[in-house]
């Protein structure tokens, strides 16, 4: 970034750039989200597409 | 490069989930044996398939023990034969060529489902279960009369194939 | 602190030969968008048979209409303004010649207003001219020559754009020889190099065969040959669209939050990830392909998973580094920070809704990518489904919700109402839910995408998710609120503009939490990542169209002409649609009924 942003950051935060952030929350959200994918895949390709009929074999 | 430790385990869920995705479509490749349309059958000139002996006249043939190849013609705006009729609980592979621009295969509602491209034959084998009726649609679009461009699958008994000759005319 | 952000100065205050072209961008971009509205609203209501104003037939020349001007103009447009600007604030110097910008932008707009001519021009009759090949084009459907001609013009001015940033990033490393290239600098440079790479087989399409075909110098193509050069860059393109997004999401979004960017240096992985993988992807659009053989498929396919990382690592970061501005807001809890975010502004609100959106489209991306799952859905409405939560929303409402934020900064005008700036990126939010989940699931009962008329004589959809009806009419609400969003979105912006400039609007940038500085230095060795980038190329393509050109010839196995734009074939095209007319006539016969 731009200096003058590094100068500025640095003022807002006190220098801080070095501190420590657990992102806990985003992890819960993301890990929901996995789940989501996960279940939702498994429903589209055993129920939805192998459940068809005329399954292409050759 | 510092990487927070809960990003690393989210970097390792997401290469999990992308060798799970692989690994499904490879289980379906190997398992139920879900096979590709690809580049089985050799190019045909498409100014000349009415010389081609498979197309010139579109139809169902028997080829084997409950085996049958169904030769289709897609073209502006239409599928040749229509109906393509075939038995039940048997194996069909249908072949499908285009006669002028791109087209869509698409039994509406199932898995059978290819590209028709001018020059090339799509080549697809699926197997029929009970008796019912399907509707073609053409998913690529294909000109100003798209729209109109349908088809039909009939499923029938073995009887009722046989009685109708065992062609779809 | 206050006093120290009224003596910022903005954009415009810095560099406002700059601001003035990012401006002349962003409107170009909007004009394209409000055509591309107009065009999606008539084509909604005519598909899902609420309203028909036009025939079937010119159905298709609305649909290449809002496809290009959307994903061409709109996305495209809006690029190049954002980049300018990113470029041009992230190294704190003007561009080396604003004259050569300003050739670039007139490029652009030179060539796309021949293609939007040789489009519009099929709507009339009395005209010998149509370019109703859809976005695709792909041959031997046949466009007017202007269409091509006008998209070879634009894809030249975006090259010209590209050389333009790189000479200024390389002005500026002459002075700077030492420090990290600043990361909107980067992204840009990743993202122009990815699009040299994509964009040159659709040049060659153009050039070789498709421009020379339609003005009659040769005669057929090898439509194989000419989809695939199509989808080398059909794919790719689709991220040339999402960097605007991700870079606003990384670098803007995080400020907007109070917070600050999480990580620069996996900023950086994961858009070298998208110069390295976006383009040996491109034949899983071809799956369904007949004369390509599987295995070529399966390594698209492993390139296309692989390339779900990049989005997959974003989202993290992306939501870490608003987590971080809502817990230094005072947030806490496990998910309770949430409430302690700037909902209330449309910039922030409009960039997450779009964020939430794309989560969703990355799991009909998936599906997408599966190779043997494409039987379900290939070419059904689940792909436009698809891809309007993709670029119809990650990208378009971040754009939207992006201009909130920074208009002001190029131009000193407060926006005109966040009000109605807020409502209106809820409003988009609203109807893509619609309009999407309704056309996922059509495309799960078969309903074919491009079509004018998706339901058929001969045969009933089966009923499932509600049944096809009233998935019609989720789709018809669902785009006429993304028309009155549109609406609302446009004229909000119009009467910013009538706004007086005032100061002290200035709204920098803060630097990441872990900066460059921890990033690797080889993270901007760009020669090293076009090397692997172009290997990676060769691996995925040589084969293939060595293989498509010795089965079919580089000019085609015997495959005619079908010109769009001829009036012969028009002729014939009437006969066939003859029994149409019946029908559209009684159509709008039972709309005058409606109307009245």
């Amino acid at each position: 970034m731009g200096q003058n942003e590094a100068v500025h950051a640095g003022t807002e935060d006190g220098g801080g750039d070095a501190e420590e952030f657990d992102p806990i929350g985003t992890l819960t959200l993301i890990g929901i989200y996995f789940v989501i994918l996960v279940l939702a895949w498994v429903y589209i390709y055993f129920v939805e597409f192998l459940g068809r009929d005329l399954v292409i074999v050759g | 490069m510092h990487i927070h430790a809960y990003e690393k385990l989210w970097l390792a869920l997401s290469i999990v989930l992308i060798l799970a995705l692989i690994g499904t479509v490879t289980y379906g490749a190997v398992g139920p044996g879900v096979a590709m349309v690809a580049d089985s059958q050799s190019t045909i000139d498409a100014g000349g398939i009415d010389e081609d002996e498979r197309f010139s006249e579109p139809r169902v043939e028997q080829v084997g023990e409950n085996e049958y190849e169904a030769y289709v013609v897609a073209y502006q705006f239409g599928f040749e034969p229509t109906p393509i009729v075939v038995p039940a609980n048997s194996t069909v592979t249908l072949q499908v060529t285009s006669r002028d621009v791109i087209h869509g295969f698409e039994v509406a509602g199932t898995s059978a489902n290819t590209m028709v491209v001018p020059g090339e034959v799509s080549e697809i084998t699926v197997e029929t279960d009970e008796p019912t009726e399907y509707g073609i649609v053409c998913n690529e679009y294909c000109g100003a009369g798209h729209h109109v461009m349908e088809g039909k699958l009939h499923v029938v008994s073995q009887s009722e194939f046989e009685n109708r000759g065992g062609d779809s005319e | 602190m206050s006093t120290a952000l009224e003596s910022e100065r903005t954009f415009v205050d810095k560099f406002p030969d700059e601001a003035r072209v990012v401006r002349a961008a962003f409107l170009s971009s909007f004009f394209a968008l409000f055509l591309g509205a107009v065009f999606g609203i008539i084509q909604t209501l005519h598909r899902t048979d609420v309203a028909r104003i036009i025939p079937s037939t010119d159905y298709y020349t609305v649909l290449t209409a809002h496809g290009v001007f959307m994903v061409i103009s709109f996305t495209i447009f809006f690029l190049v303004g954002l980049f300018t600007w990113a470029l041009t604030r992230s190294l704190d110097r003007p561009l080396l010649n604003i004259k050569i910008t300003w050739t670039w932008y007139g490029l652009m707009a030179t060539g796309m207003t021949l293609t939007g001519i040789s489009i519009l021009a099929g709507f009339v009759d009395s005209i010998d001219m149509s370019a109703d090949v859809l976005y695709t084009f792909y041959a031997p459907l046949q466009a007017h020559p202007l269409f091509y001609a006008g998209l070879a013009v634009f894809i030249v001015g975006t090259w010209i754009a590209g050389a333009d940033w790189f000479r200024t990033f390389l002005a500026w490393r002459r002075d700077h020889p030492d420090e990290r290239i600043p990361l909107q600098t980067f992204m840009v440079l990743t993202t122009m190099t990815m699009w040299y790479i994509a964009s040159s087989a659709v040049a060659a399409s153009v050039l070789l065969f498709l421009l020379p075909w339609s003005l009659g110098f040769i005669e057929q193509v090898n439509p194989t040959l000419t989809r695939t050069l199509f989808w080398f860059f059909g794919h790719p393109v689709v991220y040339f669209w999402l960097m605007p997004a991700y870079m606003l999401w990384y670098t803007v979004l995080p400020k907007i939050a109070g917070g600050r960017l999480f990580s620069d240096p996996l900023a950086r992985v994961v858009f070298v990830l998208f110069v390295l993988l976006s383009t040996p992807v491109g034949i899983h659009h071809q799956y369904l392909d007949p004369g390509i053989a599987e295995g070529f498929k399966f390594i698209s396919m492993t390139n296309t998973m692989f390339l779900l990382l990049p989005s997959l690592l974003t989202a993290f970061t992306v939501v870490a580094s608003v987590e971080y501005g809502a817990r230094k807001n005072g947030g806490s809890g496990l998910l309770g920070w949430l409430t302690n975010l700037p909902w209330r502004k449309p910039e922030f609100t409009g960039m997450m809704l779009a964020g939430l959106m794309f989560a969703a489209g990355g799991f009909s991306g998936m599906v997408n990518a599966g190779m043997n799952i494409n039987y379900l859905i290939h070419n059904t409405l689940w792909v436009p489904g698809h891809f309007h939560l993709t670029v119809g929303t990650a990208v378009a409402l971040t754009m939207m919700a992006g201009i909130y934020w920074l208009w002001p900064q190029i131009s000193n005008k407060p926006i005109y109402s966040s009000q109605i700036g807020l409502f209106q990126v809820v409003l988009w939010f609203i109807g893509m839910a619609l309009m999407s989940n309704a056309m996922h699931a059509q495309g799960l009962l078969g309903v074919p995408r491009r079509t004018a008329e998706p339901e058929y004589s001969g045969f009933d959809y089966p009923t499932m998710f509600g049944g096809f009806e009233e998935l019609n009419i989720q789709i018809a609400i669902g785009g006429t609120l993304l028309f009155v969003s549109t609406i609302l979105f446009l004229g909000n912006l119009a009467l910013t503009m009538g706004n007086p400039k005032v100061s002290g609007l200035a709204e920098p940038l803060p630097s990441p939490v872990s900066g460059a500085e921890d990033a690797p230095k080889v993270l901007d060795n760009l020669r090293l990542w076009v090397s692997i980038a172009l290997v990676l190329v060769v691996l995925a393509y040589a084969l293939p169209i060595a293989a498509i050109i010795q089965r079919g010839g580089l000019l085609g196995p015997g495959v005619g002409t079908y010109p769009v734009w001829l009036a012969p074939l028009l002729d014939a095209l009437a006969d066939a649609a003859a029994p149409l007319v019946g029908a559209v006539t009684d159509a709008s016969g039972s709309l005058a009924e409606v109307v009245r």
